[in-house]
């Protein structure tokens, strides 16, 4: 396989999603309205009992990274929706009709899911602003913060697609990803420190990789200590590189 | 003068033998539960030529032509695209077709240049061909001035032309038509016609189309295969076909249920025996009407109207795969129907 054109194909895949938003982006603004609920009434409230042993910081400090790592979960985890859809509609078959690799086409949309995992942080960053959320507004975290959402992104939009090629049907993505998405979020560091979990719960959550990607993003956003920093990314790649190249041997089932 | 010398000498496409645009030697396609779509077919498609797969829903056409494209992999069976094994190098083969599937396709989401736009970069058109090709292919299918236009707003008509469009801008050898006027209604389709026609003509592109309707064949290809459960019933030129079938079809429209009965051998022979009609093959249609008048009224079995049908690509297809095209047309049109009602609920 050539690698030149396998990129620029996965930038085209990528660049027809982005043309798709430039012409309706409403989709993209009325994802921020979940994270903003979360963080004016959850978190404000929270704040002002102060129920949570959230260290040095605020609980809506606490919760910010935590927020906005849920809601590129919720972003990328029903992509496998959108790829049933192009299926259904004919477009896949059209992409895989083409000369471009099957792996590009994969690679194309988790990194779409990563423009729109930026898009999002984004908009929490303008919210946690207007709102008075102290975050550390370092150029370096801020763009160590994106580098992560990317990765983030297109890790489990690839785990989606991944799901889709054996699962099919729309219906049935839209119940695996209900029933994937809320155990992930309760079962991390999202929303609480792990330290308050019971024990078993604490262990799951140590397999969770949405804990990661919060420990990752709260070190740069709120702590700058970069401890763990190195763990975090090591397994945020490895977790993406193998959902890549399993989405890709696999995808092409969904024509089957 | 030197370099023309140079040139013929050296040159490939003179000294060799024409390549076959596809061949297909027992081909076979079997799916899971052991449904034989596809079942040992062989076939070869020549450079330049329309060449048709006609057949009932069902008979394994969509799969030979997913086959060449390399959507879905052949159980068994060789397939070669302009002398290339189309299972050892199916992106190379892909590099040299232009496929244009039975459901619409095109991305409804984007405007008909971005279509065009994103899929010659799939197809790795060069960056610099880039903007001419997408231009000259909007104005040869006639959708230059509706460009920018999301596609979601163009008619049915308008989005397989602009699906042919697609497939053109990375200038194929071979184009690929699985049922390229279904759904269309008759002036879109009379276009979609002549554009396959003057693609062929003008540009000698091979195309390989399948259809369900024996008019589309008949008026496109130079060459048909008729299909059914998976095999290939008969090949040959339209008019071969034709006359294969061994005559005109008279049909008789009687007054009443008329007994059981047989036709003497010089009239011809009964193929379809319906309650109150009865279609005889014959050799030659004018000089059968008397004798079957003749017939009738010596049996005594008054006879309402005689009509000749000259053979068509239907009554072949009922020769060889022993049954009407437009029962079957019925039937699928009835579920297409159903599955959508199914799909808006």
């Amino acid at each position: 396989m050539n690698i030149g054109r396998f990129l620029a194909s996965s930038i085209t895949i990528a660049e027809m999603e982005a043309r798709k938003i430039r012409h309706d982006s409403t989709e993209l603004w009325t994802r921020i309205i979940q994270p903003a609920l979360w963080l004016l009434v959850f978190g404000e409230t929270l704040n002002t009992i102060r129920a949570m042993p959230s260290g040095n910081f605020s609980y809506i400090q606490f919760i910010t990274p935590g927020i906005l790592a849920q809601s590129v979960l919720f972003i990328s985890i029903f992509y496998g929706i959108t790829v049933v859809w192009e299926k259904d509609v004919g477009i896949l078959t059209k992409l895989l009709s083409t000369p471009s690799p099957r792996s590009s086409i994969v690679l194309g949309k988790s990194l779409a899911a990563g423009l729109r995992g930026v898009f999002q942080a984004i908009m929490i960053f303008a919210l946690a602003l207007i709102i008075g959320v102290q975050i550390r507004f370092d150029l370096l975290d801020i763009a160590g913060v994106f580098a992560v959402v990317i990765l983030f992104a297109m890790c489990f939009s690839s785990f989606s697609m991944f799901l889709a090629s054996y699962l099919k049907t729309r219906d049935r993505m839209m119940g695996i990803g209900q029933a994937l998405t809320m155990p992930l979020f309760f079962a991390s560091n999202a929303i609480y420190p792990i330290s308050v979990m019971p024990v078993w719960l604490q262990y799951i959550s140590k397999g969770n990789p949405l804990s990661y990607v919060v420990d990752a993003i709260r070190s740069m956003l709120l702590t700058g200590t970069y401890r763990n920093l190195p763990v975090d990314i090591l397994v945020l790649v490895i977790a993406t590189v193998v959902f890549v190249i399993l989405a890709s041997t696999t995808i092409k089932k969904l024509l089957e | 003068m030197t370099t023309d010398v140079f040139v013929n000498s050296d040159s490939d496409n003179l000294s060799m033998p024409e390549k076959t645009a596809i061949e297909a030697d027992r081909l076979t396609k079997v799916y899971r539960d052991n449904i034989r779509a596809v079942d040992g077919i062989s076939f070869s498609v020549k450079q330049g030529e329309i060449f048709g797969l006609l057949g009932p829903n069902g008979a394994g056409k969509t799969t030979t032509i997913k086959m060449i494209i390399t959507l879905t992999k052949a159980t068994s069976g060789t397939l070669h695209v302009l002398g290339i094994d189309v299972f050892k190098s199916p992106e190379t083969v892909r590099e040299m077709l232009g496929y244009v599937p039975q459901s619409i396709s095109v991305d409804t989401d984007l405007t008909a240049y971005e279509n065009l736009l994103i899929f010659s970069k799939l197809s790795y058109v060069n960056k610099t061909e880039r903007s001419e090709r997408i231009r000259d292919a909007l104005e040869y299918m006639d959708l230059s001035s509706r460009a920018n236009d999301l596609v979601k707003r163009y008619s049915g008509g308008m989005m397989r032309r602009l699906e042919i469009a697609q497939a053109l801008v990375n200038r194929p050898k071979i184009l690929l038509l699985d049922e390229p006027s279904i759904g269309l209604d008759p002036s879109s389709k009379k276009q979609v016609w002549q554009n396959i026609k003057q693609l062929n003509q003008e540009f000698g592109v091979t195309i390989l189309i399948t259809t369900h309707d024996m008019n589309e064949a008949d008026e496109l290809c130079d060459r048909i295969a008729i299909m059914s459960e998976g095999k290939i019933a008969i090949l040959g030129t339209p008019e071969e076909l034709k006359r294969n079938v061994g005559g005109d079809i008279v049909t008789v429209n009687l007054a009443s249920t008329p007994p059981t009965m047989s036709l003497p051998k010089e009239i011809g022979s009964i193929i379809l025996n319906n309650e109150k009609s009865i279609q005889i093959l014959t050799t030659d249609g004018e000089e059968a009407i008397p004798l079957i008048a003749d017939f009738f009224r010596s049996h005594e079995i008054r006879v309402e109207s005689i009509s000749i049908n000259k053979a068509n690509l239907d009554d072949v297809f009922m020769k060889y795969a022993k049954r009407r095209l437009e029962d079957d047309m019925y039937k699928t049109t009835r579920r297409t129907r159903r599955d959508f009602v199914r799909r808006a609920r």
